[in-house]
């Protein structure tokens, strides 16, 4: 599904050099919902970003669904982006001048599916997670529970291949926290991958594989039944 | 707390350079455009003698003829006849009276180095310059007999007698005007009220002061050229003995009453007077005769065009556009301010102070504004001034509209300042301070 | 194309945009108004005086201060326009009565039949024993000059009977006798009886009056080959060569004084400096209006601009996770634009009505004319075309915000 090779991200100001990621290796197969961890500065929303193709990276190599993404232009990464991927922050990010409905539809527009395609994407991305009956109400009126599960859905309506996930639980509490691990789930089940970043680690508990990262590198737990299988960390 | 909030305000503009600077110089350039207009129209229309404007009052009758007039038409000449001039000057009423027309003659100066040049006078009676309030500087008016005898007396402005006689008195000395030797009885002081509201028909209403004035009854002895307005409705007989019997209008008649109370008797006069010429056959229209004090006999004449009332209006539908501009300018500046109003709640500040410190800073844009609107205006006066010398005299400011520059800079500022003041109040501080 | 959301988004925030229309509102009902009068007064100021070269032309009030009789003083100007006639560079002098443009003559009410109740209208009277046709170089475009045996001069103490032939102008022709040919017909100068009613025996293309009012009747002019005399002044009209003018002048100036053994007061003018005086209110206005309309235009692009980047800033990471879901910077760059455009579309809307009920106020209290369509249609289009270009600025800035910002916590 996503795959990278000897990836490296450097930023520069005037007199620095970052290393935000140096050597990063990552295979995630289809289906799998793995969690990553790491401890903060460890270059893991710089992962997240380069993997989401919200940002370029220095070197290395990235395939997303068999589409080798270096050298794409802007464009066409806004369309893979688009057809391929879904977003869930860890702020929710709904627009708070749109409605539930009009929020789930921003990426079909750009999808270009017509008028009657996108209704009925949104009822059944709403539908799915059980806010189809407010469609006409404003995020402003949900609670933080509410309006992760409408930005859960409006990751969902394009029917993506892969889910990002940016600390999605992180502004709730325990009790909707759970609620929302239990809707990934549910949707992981039905055959998205999903790459869920986290600080919490009692979700990281939760997930058959855990990608650790620490100053940019990877290492990588895998739970392959009742037993801890690690990768060593690759220089 | 005003000083207060006075001083945060003036701290906040210097914090955001060019946002204030924009605001203050879109609200100047509004004020300035609507002050230098409003200056005009306020110099045009100001009046001119408050003193008694009141008690000085025109006389009109309309001895149009009744051919191809329907009732209620205006007429065509408010001024007035020789022969009503003459009978209301003998009338005795109200506390004084003069007639006056403008004239134009050639005066040959007493130098031997100056040739003879066009001058423009008038032609009044002796009560004239007690009536308007005219101060002398040397001499008197002429006497009564040489009002009546329309003796070759004259009185001079002040830049003509310098002109004439440099500062010496000129009292006594001669010049000649029609060719006939005058002598000089006084000099009056600088006079120069504009609008010239004693003389409004035939031209020159802005323009500058007499050269001279002579008795009206020695301006129609010696046949004086008519400087102004005349309307003939009826045949008139050829020469200057034909102009005074016919019904050519072309004089101006005031009284001067003790009080405003007076001007009702006055009225019933002219109108029991008006009644007479009608049986007599002079007056031949059914209409009321009408009495006009200053302010209203610069209304009815239309001192104040419709040009000036243009840009007047003009001016402050541009200061509207400036007041919705700067509006969108302080929800701006004080959106971006949210989370210090957050602070400030937080510590206790009552949404009615917020309101006050936000109007106050406000309200310093405003004097911004209106010194540097003040400054433009005078730009502005001097650009309009550079039309003629006439509208130059009118674009002057004085101290009432220095002070309603002022006024109007800060009342537009506080007036644009209300819907973001309000708005700054409602902000909650619990949401303010959260987010970063 | 996203319409619906991008309206209803607007709707929940209203006041930024509600501004922002306002502004474009008021510019547009002012400015239309504002220019409409620019135009109308311009083709004011160009109506042509009938002069054929206004810039040759110049006249000289002669007085002299003699105590010679009426004949003496005939004879004394006759005189004097011959000494003008004989300096080079002149084309043409006539001894007229007043001049046009210079605001000064006289007007009498005519009537076409002296049966009528009311006048027909009023003109004003050019008299001249010599060709005013020729002196103005006015264009006839029907009949004749006068003929010399017709022209006539009168002592001023003796009654005048109005001459047996005039000239008219042509739109005062038209306006006595709509659609016919005036030539031989008759006018009457008020009610007395008269031993022939005066003809017309020719018209000219244009004569302004000395006031040269703006509706029709600054057209309506008289031309009578008549000239009084006995008054101590008079009035010349030169017509120069071309080019020739102010040297004339000074010429001209020299020979009359030098003429008369008595003192003589002389003032000239030109025909180009009437012609300022009469329009300078006139021009003035149409220098505070144009001002005002540009720095209107200023301030209201300045508003346009200024609240989209306000928008844009406020808006950062909306635009990021828009990006983020899949939008390309050119479509972004669309949404702003099309945002922009709305809000724009509300000002002009709002700008029409308005700038009705404004020339309605100028009509009803101001006496100016109607607004003619095209200015509001013409400004509308202007306004769209601002709001586009303004808000492109801020629309390209929000195009290239990253879409990083969605997961930056800034």
């Amino acid at each position: 599904m996503l795959r990278m090779t000897n990836l490296s991200k450097v930023y520069r100001t005037h007199m620095i050099e970052t290393h935000a990621l140096r050597g990063f290796e990552i295979d995630v197969r289809e289906g799998e919902f793995v969690t990553v961890t790491g401890p903060s500065g460890s270059g893991k929303t710089s992962f997240l970003n380069i993997a989401g193709l919200l940002e370029e990276f220095t070197a290395g190599d990235y395939v997303l669904d068999g589409v080798n993404v270096k050298g794409l232009d802007d464009n066409a990464r806004s369309r893979l982006r688009n057809e391929k991927l879904g977003f869930i922050f860890q702020g929710f990010n709904l627009i708070p001048d749109l409605s539930l409905f009009d929020n789930v539809d921003v990426p079909l527009r750009y999808r270009g599916f017509n008028a009657s395609e996108r209704k009925k994407r949104i009822e059944d991305a709403l539908a799915k997670v059980g806010l189809a009956s407010r469609m006409k109400h404003y995020p402003a009126e949900l609670s933080g529970g509410q309006q992760q599960r409408v930005a859960i859905a409006r990751a969902l309506a394009g029917s993506p291949k892969l889910l990002l996930a940016d600390e999605p639980t992180g502004n709730l509490d325990s009790q909707m926290a759970r609620g929302v691990m239990e809707l990934l789930e549910e949707i992981n089940a039905a055959g998205t991958t999903i790459l869920m970043v986290t600080h919490d680690p009692e979700l990281a508990v939760r997930t058959t594989r855990n990608v650790h990262i620490i100053d940019g590198q990877v290492s990588d737990l895998v739970r392959k039944g009742p037993s801890l299988v690690q990768t060593p960390v690759t220089a | 707390m005003f000083g207060y909030y006075f001083t945060l305000g003036l701290r906040s503009l210097r914090r955001n350079r060019a946002l204030t600077a924009l605001m203050v110089l879109t609200l100047a350039v509004g004020v300035a455009a609507s002050i230098s207009t409003l200056t005009i129209l306020h110099a045009m229309s100001g009046d001119p003698i408050p003193e008694k404007s009141r008690r000085l009052l025109v006389p009109h009758l309309d001895n149009g003829q009744v051919d191809g007039w329907a009732p209620g038409e205006k007429p065509d000449d408010v001024q007035m006849t020789y022969q009503d001039a003459v009978n209301l000057l003998k009338s005795g009423q109200g506390e004084r009276r003069t007639v006056l027309f403008g004239t134009e003659m050639p005066l040959e100066p007493p130098r031997k180095d100056m040739p003879a040049f066009s001058s423009a006078g008038m032609a009044p009676t002796r009560d004239f310059f007690a009536m308007f309030n005219v101060r002398f500087l040397h001499g008197q008016p002429w006497t009564e007999a040489d009002d009546a005898r329309g003796a070759d007396v004259v009185v001079l402005g002040r830049a003509m007698a310098e002109k004439l006689f440099g500062d010496a008195n000129p009292v006594g000395r001669q010049i000649r005007l029609m060719n006939v030797p005058f002598t000089v009885a006084g000099v009056v002081d600088y006079w120069n009220p504009r609008p010239r509201y004693y003389k409004l028909i035939g031209g020159d209403t802005f323009g500058g002061a007499d050269d001279f004035y002579i008795p009206f009854a020695s301006a129609i002895r010696h046949e004086a050229g008519i400087n102004g307005g005349m309307n003939c409705t009826t045949k008139r007989e050829p020469g200057f003995a034909g102009l005074l019997a016919s019904e050519c209008t072309w004089l101006q008649f005031w009284f001067e009453t003790r009080s405003s109370a007076d001007r009702a008797d006055l009225q019933s006069w002219l109108d029991r007077y008006a009644g007479e010429q009608r049986k007599l056959g002079r007056l031949k229209r059914n209409v009321p005769t009408h009495l006009y004090d200053v302010m209203e006999w610069m209304e009815e004449l239309k001192i104040v065009g419709n040009d000036n009332k243009l840009s007047v209006w003009l001016a402050f539908g541009f200061l509207a556009l400036c007041l919705v501009n700067t509006i969108g300018l302080l929800l701006a500046k004080f959106s971006v301010r949210a989370s210090e109003i957050g602070v400030r709640r937080a510590l206790g500040a009552s949404r009615r102070e917020i309101f006050s410190q936000f109007l106050i800073e406000t309200g310093v844009i405003g004097l911004a504004g209106g010194l540097l609107g003040l400054a433009l205006s005078f730009g502005a006066l001097a650009l309009i001034g550079m039309q003629s010398t006439e509208v130059a005299a009118m674009a002057r400011m004085d101290w009432e509209m220095l002070g309603m520059t002022f006024v109007l800079s800060v009342a537009a500022a506080l007036l644009a300042g209300l819907l973001p003041t309000w708005r700054a109040c409602q902000v909650t501080p619990a949401i303010q301070l959260k987010s970063q | 194309m996203e319409i619906r959301p991008i309206l209803s988004a607007l709707l929940r925030n209203k006041t930024g945009p509600i501004l922002v229309a306002m502004q474009v509102a008021l510019s547009l009902a002012i400015l239309a108004n504002a220019l409409y009068i620019v135009n109308e007064r311009r083709a004011v100021i160009a109506r042509p005086s009938g002069l054929a070269d206004e810039h040759s032309t110049f006249y000289v009030r002669a007085r002299n201060l003699d105590t010679d009789g009426h004949e003496q003083r005939r004879a004394t100007f006759k005189h004097e326009a011959d000494l003008l006639r004989a300096v080079p560079g002149v084309a043409s002098v006539a001894q007229v009565s007043q001049m046009p443009l210079s605001q000064s003559g006289w007007n009498t009410s005519i009537t076409v039949d002296q049966r009528q109740e009311r006048p027909s209208t009023s003109a004003s009277m050019y008299l001249s024993a010599d060709s005013i046709v020729h002196t103005f170089g006015l264009r006839l475009v029907e009949g004749r000059d006068f003929l010399p045996a017709e022209r006539v001069e009168l002592d001023r103490k003796d009654q005048a009977e109005p001459p047996p032939q005039i000239i008219l102008t042509r739109a005062l022709a038209e306006k006595l006798w709509p659609g016919v040919s005036a030539i031989g017909k008759s006018v009457y100068f008020g009610k007395q009886e008269v031993a022939r009613a005066p003809q017309v025996i020719g018209v000219v293309e244009h004569l302004q009056t000395q006031s040269a009012q703006i509706d029709e009747t600054g057209e309506f002019s008289i031309v009578m080959p008549l000239q009084q005399y006995g008054d101590s002044s008079t009035m010349f009209a030169v017509r120069t060569e071309p080019g020739q003018r102010d040297r004339v002048m000074k010429e001209a100036e020299s020979v009359l004084r030098k003429s008369s053994a008595t003192p003589m007061i002389l003032e000239m003018r030109t025909v180009d400096q009437d012609r300022k005086d009469r329009y300078r209110g006139d021009v003035a206005l149409q220098w505070m209006l144009v001002t005002v309309s540009l720095l209107m235009l200023l301030i209201t692009c300045c508003g346009i601009v200024g609240m989209a980047s306000l928008w844009v800033t406020q808006r950062r990471k909306q635009i990021g996770v828009r990006r983020a879901l899949g939008a390309r910077k050119i479509d972004i760059l669309r949404y702003f634009i099309v945002e922009n455009v709305m809000i724009t579309s509300g000002g002009v809307f709002g700008g029409v009505a308005l700038g009705l009920a404004l020339n309605q106020l100028l009509v009803s209290k101001l006496e100016m004319a109607r607004l003619p369509a095209g200015y509001l249609a013409g400004g509308a289009l202007l306004f769209w075309l601002i709001g586009v270009i303004a808000a492109y600025g801020p629309a390209w800035k929000a195009a290239s915000i990253s879409p990083a910002t969605a997961t930056r916590s800034v």
